[in-house]
């Protein structure tokens, strides 16, 4: 049910002129991992290797990539008024669904609001990592080694709470949600984290009001996202189980955002 | 096996016919040995001629973008150095092409777009050490920093223009680093006015930096909408991306 645009679109046409420039295909070096990574299904086109082996394996890991990045101004707007407001959402939660070449999936995130996309996610990331630096130069700390640092904090952080979420649906008994969809899920967190850093710089101490304010929104959030992902995904419905896993995934989200959120020279802490 | 070569008359004032005065007057040739200079520019030794090595060296300088004079300098060895490419040409810097695009990012207001579809990167290298220079004068050395942030910004852009032109995006990398690193130049520009603006009056600094920092981003995204296809329903969300990058650039000018 999840394998919604690859097959069905067959092969989009390459992002990029595949042609090598003056410097030769920039692809084949040591970025052709990170792009392969992350750009999924055009991997094989923009390496120049036609294999069917490479094609499946990677549309196997990641959905299509593109379905994350059909967006628009308003879906944006509206997204982030959602993840950061989220008890403010008057509809329903879940995803609208639609008959696609006999399968079932999920449509695009320009028609539907509770759809993840992956736009959100990597300006928020961005903007936090410009943050960060920002508010390390007010206090007279900033180097570039240390944003490097910081970008690296911020990567973990992701990572970590892309681990929190697929652990969860995992001890659940199911896994199947798409990655790219778990990595959208912990993205959004770091808008909230934007507008506290943004409060911080502002006026020190709005810092300490809106830290707790972005953790509970950004637990809230992903309850009613994962609860929707759950009922769909697992299988058996075990109720108390279900409850107690998605409060511990709300109650985790408030050291998680308060380690990110905590900037200075010393990535670590 | 003797080899003969060409050898210069010599020819002695006294006129002697004596043959041993001559053998070994001969030894010491009054004048210097000339070999003899090959007018068609074909040494013996090299096995082809000159058609073909004029195709030859034809494709490589074509990508460079470089005038397409026969280079006969392959073939040639040292003779004909009045026939070689000039060497910026050779390199594919074409002084007169990267003026003419500084020259359209410099008015705010109007960028004129179609001197910026060939793409180089011959400009923004000039304008990667014109802004490292300018950091040089100010007291950081951010050399490697200032590289690695402009190629990956340009792989991000790169990445986030394709994702959400979708089918239609046909941006390439080449394109897309030229035009980060000719919308460096606001960002030049902020370095050398801050040079001259105090490191304690804070407010000023930032204000300083907002403006460069939003002249360069609506040069970017401008030129990036109007160069590749796709981009124009995204002009927003792409002009954010932009707007990112040359935050984090003026974060290096500004502490």
């Amino acid at each position: 049910m999840y394998n919604n645009m690859g097959p069905q679109q067959g092969m989009p046409r390459p992002p990029g002129n595949p042609e090598p420039g003056p410097f030769g295909n920039p692809f084949t070096g040591a970025g052709s991992g990170f792009i392969r990574g992350g750009l999924g299904a055009y991997g094989e086109r923009i390496l120049g290797s036609s294999s069917e082996y490479v094609q499946s394996n990677i549309t196997r890991y990641f959905s299509d990539p593109q379905y994350y990045f059909q967006v628009n101004d308003q879906y944006v707007r509206n997204k982030l008024k959602v993840v950061l407001f989220p008890f403010l959402h008057r509809g329903h939660w879940t995803r609208i669904s639609e008959p696609v070449g006999g399968r079932l999936s999920y449509k695009p995130p320009i028609y539907d609001i509770n759809a993840p996309d992956l736009y959100i996610p990597f300006m928020a990331f961005g903007t936090y990592v410009v943050l960060a630096g920002f508010s390390l130069g007010l206090n007279g700390k900033f180097t570039p080694e240390a944003l490097n640092w910081l970008f690296v904090k911020g990567l973990v952080g992701w990572f970590l709470q892309v681990m929190l979420l697929k652990v969860t649906l995992l001890s659940l008994g199911s896994g199947e949600a798409p990655l790219l969809d778990i990595v959208a899920y912990g993205g959004y967190a770091f808008a909230g984290l934007c507008l506290a850093g943004f409060a911080k710089i502002m006026w020190g101490y709005s810092y300490y009001a809106l830290m707790p304010w972005t953790c509970l929104c950004t637990g809230i959030f992903l309850v009613k996202t994962m609860k929707r992902v759950l009922f769909a995904e697992v299988r058996s419905y075990d109720s108390s189980k279900h409850h107690y896993l998605l409060l511990f995934l709300a109650l985790v989200q408030f050291p998680l955002l308060i380690w990110l959120g905590n900037i200075s020279v010393n990535w670590l802490l | 096996m003797t080899k003969d070569f060409a050898v210069p008359p010599v020819v002695f004032p006294s006129g002697g016919s004596s043959a041993g005065a001559n053998v070994q007057q001969r030894r010491f040739p009054a004048a210097p040995f000339q070999p003899p200079r090959p007018s068609t520019s074909a040494i013996p030794f090299m096995s082809f001629d000159i058609g073909s090595a004029a195709a030859s060296s034809a494709t490589p300088a074509g990508p460079f973008g470089g005038t397409m004079s026969s280079s006969s300098s392959f073939g040639g060895g040292s003779a004909s150095f009045e026939d070689e490419e000039p060497l910026l040409d050779e390199l594919g810097i074409h002084p007169d092409q990267i003026w003419k695009k500084t020259r359209s990012i410099l008015n705010p207001f109007r960028i004129n777009q179609s001197v910026h579809k060939d793409s180089d990167l011959s400009g923004p290298i000039f304008l990667y050490l014109a802004l490292c220079l300018f950091q040089l004068l100010a007291g950081k050395i951010q050399f490697g920093v200032i590289l690695g942030w402009i190629v990956v910004s340009s792989i991000f852009l790169y990445a986030v223009f394709n994702m959400l032109a979708g089918r239609n995006g046909n941006l390439n990398l080449h394109t897309c680093t030229s035009l980060v690193g000719y919308c460096l130049l606001p960002v030049v520009v902020l370095s050398a006015v801050s040079l001259f603006v105090p490191q304690g009056a804070g407010p000023v600094r930032f204000v300083l930096a907002a403006v460069f920092v939003l002249w360069s981003t609506r040069a970017c995204s401008t030129l990036v909408v109007s160069l590749a296809d796709g981009g124009e329903e995204h002009r927003g969300l792409i002009s954010y991306a932009c707007f990112l990058i040359y935050t984090l650039f003026s974060l290096l000018v500004i502490f």
